[in-house]
């Protein structure tokens, strides 16, 4: 409901307004540019990184900084405004939000941007440390922060209420400094919403609180058309304080990230036509070493060649100049634009406008850019063939989750993690928040190591389990477990489902229920043998669509009609028993034809007097 | 006042009797009757999409030109495999599925059913929705061999093709499945359990896995030859289980509005819409739905409250090739895909009589209810009757009621006898009659656990010893019970036993018809005859008929018939039965061996106990 009413909010807006809302940030662009008057830092920077596949990986950063004073005294220069009031009116010292949809394919394209920190499950996740006295006030604060966001961000975040809200034991630490607050006075809080759709009308509040508002900077190739046609994308937003140990002055850090992974080849095709009829005979590439290969037999041939791509293709335009916060006092290490590929790919790149390269320090397979204000920047990779297999780093776990059984009654779930790596163990935080109505049975709670290995009831060291309860709060699993080197450890458990009440269906009660991802979480933790330190690292399941036991709507319409006639019926009868004189038989005068003619006589004689 | 009427009743029972007796003869009468008036127009009505979302045949179909010269090339890949083993179909089909960019995943099965073993190996593929996440998906299914043991050419190529094709599109909402399943009747079986986790020991589980499966489409398109006349839509389901008549009717308006191609049902090929044509396709999918058993790769599917279709190709004749079919199946998809909810709009239970014409289960289901209501009233009238009763009161009624017989009028000679008869001495005795049916129905479990455990090759012989038993254990039975039972006890038992046994027959079949409805129709109309099955110690030959009529409607003759009408042996039928249960988990066994066949047995005891009584003498 918030969104349709954001739409139509923003169909209010006059153009004539906007054309004056432009002009006005330009004005203050200019005077901004000018005077070196901000105190706050901002950082824009984009990595491409093409995958396996003919995938192309965008991760667009955009970081600001800004004295932590000043942001208390409502002084906010980079800082938006809009979520800096919320932050200090819900009293939240540390906020994640992410927006995700679609799935990242870890086999095909190796770990996760960012060691997934940046990515959230499908739909909208989002947790935070609010400063509370007790339980209950940060509750309250929790849900007018939700409220807060989904007005700002056009979701339905305010539907995280306390059934799907959860607190993590051991999946999530704060990330920001907190040199001067009491750590007891932090509540974590979480909460998600699988079903919620990703779209436009969450992209176009997440670029307006960017300093250059999509305008100018990387942030001009995010249009919502391409960003949602991504077969992977995720928004993030967080926002957390930073102090500095040398001294000791704290700074609020807000750190938006969108990661989106475009097919390269649907891209281009919908470039040339929206419909991807079937090719022309003469565009086939086909096999011709086949024995009947002929003009009427084509064996297809595919990646053989890296198909040319340019950002102005996939993006449907150019960065157009960097964004004046940016560029404003350049260092060593202002990068804007960086590629990652190998060698001998990067080779080939062509940039089509000026821009300056900015140093790598001796790293063969990155390249890196600068931009310059008012300069538009493009860059472009011919066709290649044969293709070169992009870089791809294997991510440290695999997960998948799914269903098992079937039928109204019961189920189950079974979650695999799969270690690739052939010497370390990896130690897992495996988080699931459930709905109410799916009820778990922990004594089917099971890990099963493949292969089979010794240690294997000590697989779970840590289980943290609140059960649900009805209608009030769903259920939050968190087990702590190992996987052993080169193995795969199967989660499984059976659970039940319960039986809602006729208003809780949704419109769509056939659809099905959304739960939420999986969140698996690796601490950082050291590996191998040169204890090189990984840093954390966080993996989401996919979500799944649970069926419940649901009545045929149109029955219960039936029922209300039957209802309705027998209240009618009903009705009927006791109106009748109500007004009915009851007279017992021998009361009422016995009453003979003499009678009767007595009677109208006697009446006509009362007429004849009067 | 009160009392006047049950008196009077008492006085004159026969009435009751007779009145029950007809009550259930036109109770069986309409229900036949009933069946035969639904392919009427004003019984049947015309089909219709509920499902709003569904929209099918409101998008162009593109799939054609240049993709058809894929097509044409996957089928040369496919002749080539033709008589390879099915690991190397699977790692072939892995191969061209994996150049396409899917996931793939691979499946070894083997089953174990009447001294068979069946193996084999699916392989499938997994095409990501784009934007997706993995919480539904469609499967498009093509058996490397169809149910007839032809070599699917034409569907497999074609599924190789649509995935290159659907990988293109980006409008997908739901992740698609392409799966190529070993054979048309225990590989989609394998695969689905293993899709749920609930799979046997000898069946791999599946490595890739997506969300719930919202729809199946099988394509059926053998021979090495393109061109086809009318695409054949099958749609039943293990156990007569039907998928949602929705997803039929897309297909069907698919085929027919859209892409211009015929449809059939049930093999009628030449479907006229008139009332024979109209009879004999509902009647053909009676017959599908009765068996329980899968009649192509979409059956499996069925069970799992996953709407699965079958679209074969007909005939050899026609102008419609790959591009038809390819388009169809594209528009079935798009429609698919359309989807917001799982399928529940529509009928799970109807006939079809027609691509076009059905009825619900609102219309057809008091044809099976009243054929095991006339049993139940039937089994209530024994109960009634006085004859049920032993002791000497019970006796003397009888006798009374002969009397009365014989004069054709009842009237006011009949006296206190039957007051008293009723109201107090001769009580009904339980035990006898009880232990026969509750024995008998336990002994249905010895042909279930035979048939399904013995090798196909003794099947037949096995088959006959079990008829052969089956022919004496009735007459054993009630030449023991007459020799051992005291002679005024014996007809009340065997009348009670039938009553028993009418009643348990009745309600099981009117509990049926709610499930399967055509297999308790067909059940109750071999059972007829066990209505008219009495115990006649007075009229051998009567008894002697009775005894003929029955074996004729045996379930040994039921198999004598289904094995005529598709034209095979007894013991292919009892082993498809026994890999019906091993593999599909086929409940049809369990009916015809542990709930008819019992009560043929019973009826059995009742007629052939008046032939040993009047051998014996012993006339109760």
């Amino acid at each position: 409901m918030t969104l349709l009413f954001a739409r139509s909010h923003q169909w209010l807006i006059s153009p004539s307004l906007k054309i004056f809302s432009r002009l006005l940030t330009l004005l203050i662009i200019l005077t901004l540019s000018g005077n070196v008057v901000v105190a706050d830092t901002y950082k824009e920077k984009l990595d491409l990184q093409p995958l396996s596949g003919q995938f192309l990986l965008a991760s667009f950063n955009f970081q600001s900084h800004g004295p932590i004073e000043a942001f208390n005294k409502q002084m906010f220069q980079l800082f938006p405004r809009s979520l800096g009031q919320i932050l200090q009116y819900t009293h939240t010292r540390e906020l994640h939000l992410r927006f995700a949809l679609g799935r990242w394919d870890s086999e095909l394209w190796g770990a996760q941007p960012g060691d997934g920190q940046n990515a959230g499950g499908t739909g909208v996740e989002t947790w935070a440390w609010v400063e509370a006295d007790n339980d209950v006030e940060a509750e309250a604060r929790w849900t007018s922060l939700n409220n807060a966001l989904s007005g700002l961000f056009c979701a339905s975040l305010n539907f995280i209420d306390s059934t799907r809200t959860i607190r993590p034991v051991m999946s999530f630490n704060p990330t920001g400094d907190y040199p001067t607050t009491n750590t007891s006075r932090l509540f974590l809080l979480h909460g998600s919403l699988p079903k919620e759709p990703v779209c436009t009308e969450n992209l176009t509040p997440f670029l307006k609180l960017l300093p250059c508002k999509g305008k100018s900077g990387i942030s001009t190739l995010l249009d919502g058309h391409k960003l949602f046609d991504a077969s992977f994308q995720s928004m993030s937003i967080d926002v957390r304080p930073i102090c500095s140990p040398h001294t000791g002055t704290c700074d609020i850090e807000i750190q938006q990230t969108i990661d989106m992974v475009l097919d390269i080849s649907r891209s281009l095709q919908r470039k040339d036509s929206p419909v991807p009829r079937p090719r022309d005979q003469h565009e086939l590439i086909c096999d011709t070493s086949k024995p009947y290969a002929s003009n009427e037999y084509c064996y297809p041939m595919d990646n053989s060649i890296d198909l040319p791509w340019s950002l102005s293709d996939l993006f449907g335009r150019t960065i157009s100049g960097g964004c004046p916060f940016a560029i404003k006092i350049p260092t060593e290490e202002t990068q804007h634009v960086c590629i990652h590929a190998p060698e001998n790919k990067l080779k080939t790149m062509e940039t089509l406008e000026l821009a300056a390269p900015a140093p790598t320090e001796g790293q063969p397979d990155l390249k890196c850019y600068v931009l310059r204000e008012n300069l538009p920047f493009d860059l472009s990779f011919p066709k290649q063939q044969p293709p070169i297999s992009p870089l791809r780093q294997e991510p440290l776990l695999y997960a998948e989750r799914s269903f098992t059984g079937h039928g109204q009654e019961h189920g189950g779930v079974k979650t695999v993690l799969r270690n690739p790596n052939p010497n370390d163990p990896v130690e897992v935080v495996y988080l699931e928040s459930l709905p109410w109505f799916m009820k778990p049975y922990l004594h089917t709670f099971k890990a099963q190591v493949l292969p089979a290995f010794d240690g294997e009831a000590d697989v779970i060291s840590e289980l943290y389990y609140r059960p649900a309860l009805d209608r009030k709060r769903g259920t939050q699993l968190e087990a702590k477990l190992v996987v052993p080197p080169n193995s795969v450890v199967i989660l499984t458990y059976d659970f039940e489902k319960a039986v809602l009440r006729y208003t809780e269906y949704p419109p769509d009660a056939n659809r099905g229920f959304d739960v939420a991802s999986a969140i698996i979480t690796i601490p950082p933790h050291r590996q191998g043998s040169d204890g090189k330190i990984i840093p954390a690292t966080s993996i989401r399941t996919t979500s799944l669509l649970l069926s419940l036991p649901t009545p045929d709507f149109s029955m219960p319409y039936n029922v209300i009609i039957f209802t309705s006639t027998i209240m009618a019926l009903a009705f009927g009868s006791i109106f009748n028993l109500l007004v009915r004189r009851f007279v017992a038989v021998d009361e009422v005068q016995r009453v003979d034809l003499k009678g009767k003619i007595r009677g109208l006589l006697g009446r006509l004689k009362k007429g004849k007097t009067e | 006042m009160a009392l006047r009427v049950p008196v009077n009743l008492r006085k004159n029972l026969s009435v009751v009797l007779y009145a029950f007796q007809g009550l259930s003869i036109l109770a069986v009468i309409v229900g036949l009757a009933s069946l035969f008036l639904l392919p009427l127009d004003e019984y049947s009505r015309r089909t219709y999409i509920s499902e709003n979302a569904l929209l099918p045949g409101q998008v162009h179909a593109y799939f054609g030109g240049s993709e058809q010269n894929i097509v044409r090339a996957f089928r040369r890949e496919v002749d080539l495999l033709g008589n390879s083993t099915s690991d190397v179909v699977a790692e072939r089909m892995a191969e061209i599925f994996r150049s396409a960019g899917l996931k793939v995943g691979k499946q070894r099965y083997s089953y174990k059913a009447a001294g068979g073993e069946y193996t084999g190996e699916n392989v499938y593929a997994v095409l990501h929705a784009p934007r997706g996440d993995a919480t539904e998906a469609i499967v498009l299914c093509a058996p490397w061999r169809n149910i007839d043991h032809l070599l699917n050419e034409g569907g497999v190529a074609l599924t190789l093709a649509l995935s290159r094709y659907f990988k293109r599109w980006s409008l997908w909402s739901k992740d698609i499945i392409f799966l190529i399943s070993s054979d048309a009747r225990a590989g989609p079986q394998a695969w689905v359990d293993a899709y749920h986790d609930l799979h046997g020991e000898n069946i791999q589980s599946l490595s890739v896995k997506s969300g719930a499966i919202q729809g199946v489409v099988v394509v059926d398109y053998p021979g090495a030859y393109h061109r086809f006349e009318s695409l054949h839509i099958l749609y039943d389901g293990i156990n007569g289980q039907l998928p949602n008549l929705d997803l039929i009717n897309t297909a069907v308006q698919i085929s027919r509005d859209q892409m211009g191609l015929r449809t059939d049902l049930q093999e009628m090929w030449n479907h006229d819409d008139g009332y024979r044509h109209r009879l004999k396709t509902m009647l053909r999918g009676m017959v599908n739905q009765a068996l329980g058993h899968s009649t192509g790769p979409h059956s499996s599917f069925i069970p799992y409250h996953i709407d699965a279709i079958t679209l074969a190709t007909h005939g050899d004749g026609g102008w419609h090739d790959e591009g038809s079919l390819g388009r169809t199946v594209e528009s079935v998809f798009r429609s698919l895909n359309n989807l917001l909810e799982h399928f529940h709009q529509s009928f799970f239970f109807y006939l079809l009589m027609a691509p076009k014409r059905f009825v619900s289960i609102g219309t057809y289901l008091p044809a099976a209810m009243l054929l095991a209501v006339g049993l139940t009233l039937t089994a209530i009238r024994l109960w009634v009757d006085p004859r049920s009763r032993s002791g000497e009161a019970g006796v003397k009624v009888e006798e009374k009621e002969e009397k009365k017989g014989e004069k054709g009028e009842k009237g006011e000679k009949v006296k206190e006898g039957e007051v008293i008869a009723v109201n107090g001495g001769p009580k009904r005795e339980l035990f006898l009659p009880m232990s026969i049916v509750i024995g008998v129905h336990f002994c249905g479990v010895i042909p279930f656990a035979v048939f399904n455990s013995v090798d196909y090759k003794s099947m037949s012989s096995v088959f006959y010893i079990f008829i052969a038993a089956s022919v004496i254990l009735p007459t054993l039975i009630s030449i023991l019970i007459t020799l051992t039972a005291s002679p005024h006890r014996l007809l009340p038992a065997f009348h009670l036993s039938r009553c028993f046994s009418l009643l348990f027959l009745g309600m099981f079949l009117s509990t049926l018809a709610t499930l399967n409805f055509s297999l308790s129709f067909l059940i109750g109309l071999f059972s007829l005859p066990l209505m008219f099955a009495r115990t006649t110690p007075d009229s051998v030959p009567l008894a002697l008929v009775n005894s003929v009529l029955l074996q004729l409607t045996s379930p040994f003759a039921a198999l004598f018939v289904v094995a005529g009408y598709w034209g095979l042996g007894v013991e292919d039928i009892l082993k498809e039965a026994s890999f019906g249960w091993w593999v599909w988990g086929m409940w049809t066994p369990i009916v015809v061996w542990c709930v008819w066949w019992p009560a043929w047995v019973v009826g059995r005891i009742s007629v052939d106990s008046s032939i040993v009584m009047a051998v014996t003498g012993k006339r109760g």
